[in-house]
């Protein structure tokens, strides 16, 4: 994780538009550079969302008055990342490193 | 000291056996390392990836259902069976799961049964200089003299067939190879381990060929030993998992051979050992089954490492041929003016960076260290960068 972020996924439940359906909301999500990844989910949700801004309140900032706002976006939750222990298949530092003998022959 | 009931001094003896085994003629080296932090270590002879999730899992689980019990003295018919197989796919041998397999703590054990189940008093085997460090002390162990034939850089490492049938004698047992080698990284060819079989079969040898890392080969096909003509029959073929699966923990590996040197083993085995751990079994059957990805992964990353560090070590001045298996690279260092120990120990003092001395591997390894590139690429570049300077100091040709 970089220094200064926070990074915060946003569950955000659409009503299809006619004509329109999620691509042009997911695209009007897609094009604000705060949103870092967006996925079309099934379940609760229709669009899940990866957001990081320098503070909690930037997040909150961005879902009130960018994301919420959008024409078609129905409901909104957001879930900050507290730990992060695994990422693109990466094992995240911090566990506790097993040691080898410096020297076997 | 101790005194028996008349008040006798009594002495304890340690048998001749022992004491005849060379004690390790680096211990400086590693009682130095012991003493210094913040090493860079290029001395570890086993993988640094952990054992693939799925073979860790396949054991926990089978702890879970309470797999703790001792197996068949000759190991799981299971993991019998699939090295049967595995075997026939890889070599197209043929070896009978329930006679002439036996799954070992490691090849090491398998390699001291071998010595203990072909040796009488004063057999001779014939084997490389410099070889791996159990090599020379399983022969003595068990009774018999190790007869060492030199191999040089000149060679790439590998021994000829006639240096070896001039040191056949009357009293010649076996011929013990381990290609890939450690600590050389060399891969002997068909054609030469031909010649080899050659001689075993003029003069009625056996051959021991330890091929634990036979899936560690870059850009050459390895050759097992028990395929070549008329070999099966005299080869105790050693395997195992340590390096190929990043098992060395584990404890497991496997002999195979004919019918009666696998029970003459297996009478040994079963009196000292019991069987090979249960749960290190279970692991195996599964690394047999589904880790072939995982170990291609890993052969894949040691190439990218062996390129670096052979053409870096070349680059600053220390001549290393090309290594086509295993995990370790052979430089020469003797543009330094340097024993192989005096190079290691101030390397290690002036500049925290391990290497092992060849001469830990036979007085054949004089002039050389070997660099073990199962680390990682931050730390290899770090050691070269290091070494740089260190040899630039010292560089006297």
């Amino acid at each position: 994780m970089e220094d200064e972020q926070v990074w915060a996924l946003i569950g955000v439940k659409l009503i299809p538009q006619k004509d329109v359906g999620f691509d042009s909301i997911a695209e009007h999500i897609y094009r604000f550079p705060q949103a870092r990844t967006v996925y079309l989910v099934s379940g609760t949700y229709d669009l899940m969302v990866l957001v990081v801004c320098k503070t909690s309140h930037e997040i909150a900032d961005f879902v009130s008055q960018k994301l919420a706002p959008i024409e078609g976006v129905q409901e909104t939750v957001t879930q900050f990342l507290l730990k992060r222990y695994k990422e693109d298949g990466e094992i995240i530092e911090g566990r506790e490193e097993v040691k080898r003998q410096p020297v076997t022959l | 000291m101790s005194t028996n009931s008349r008040g006798q001094r009594r002495k304890y003896h340690i048998s001749q056996r022992v004491n005849q085994v060379s004690p390790s003629g680096i211990r400086r080296f590693f009682d130095l390392l012991a003493s210094i932090e913040g090493v860079i270590s290029l001395g570890v002879g086993e993988p640094d990836f952990a054992t693939p999730w799925h073979i860790c899992e396949a054991a926990i689980k089978s702890l879970e259902k309470g797999y703790t019990m001792y197996t068949s003295n000759l190991g799981m018919p299971e993991l019998r069976q699939e090295l049967s197989r595995y075997l026939r796919d890889n070599y197209n041998l043929e070896y009978d799961p329930d006679s002439e397999l036996l799954i070992t703590v490691g090849v090491s054990e398998a390699l001291d049964l071998a010595m203990r189940a072909i040796l009488d008093p004063k057999d001779e085997v014939i084997m490389p200089d410099p070889c791996y460090v159990s090599y020379n002390p399983c022969v003595i162990l068990a009774g018999g003299t190790p007869i060492m034939v030199p191999a040089n850089q000149e060679n790439n490492f590998e021994i000829s067939a006639a240096d070896i049938e001039a040191r056949v004698t009357s009293q010649t047992k076996a011929i013990l190879i381990g290609y890939p080698a450690n600590p050389t990284g060399a891969v002997m060819t068909r054609d030469k381990l031909l010649q080899i079989a050659e001689v075993a079969r003029r003069h009625q040898l056996l051959v021991i060929s330890d091929e634990i890392y036979a899936k560690l080969v870059y850009g050459v096909e390895h050759t097992c030993f028990a395929t070549l003509p008329e070999m099966k029959e005299s080869t105790i073929l050693l395997g195992g998992f340590s390096k190929t699966y990043a098992m060395t923990g584990w404890r497991i590996g496997y002999a195979a051979a004919s019918r009666e040197i696998i029970a003459a083993m297996t009478k040994i085995h079963q009196y000292t050992i019991m069987c090979a751990p249960t749960m290190a079994q279970v692991a195996a059957i599964e690394a047999l089954k589904s880790g072939e990805d995982s170990a291609a992964e890993m052969v894949e990353e040691y190439n990218r490492r062996r390129l670096i560090i052979v053409k870096g070590l070349n680059e600053i001045g220390l001549p290393c041929f090309e290594p086509k298996g295993a995990f370790y690279a052979f430089p020469s260092i003797k543009g330094t003016g340097m024993t192989s120990e005096e190079f290691a120990e101030r390397l290690l003092i002036e500049e925290k960076v391990a290497v092992v001395p060849g001469t830990a591997f036979g007085q054949c390894g004089e002039g050389y260290v070997r660099c073990c590139y199962a680390t990682s690429l931050a730390d290899i570049e770090e050691a070269l960068s290091k070494m740089k300077h260190f040899v630039a100091r010292y560089q006297t040709v």
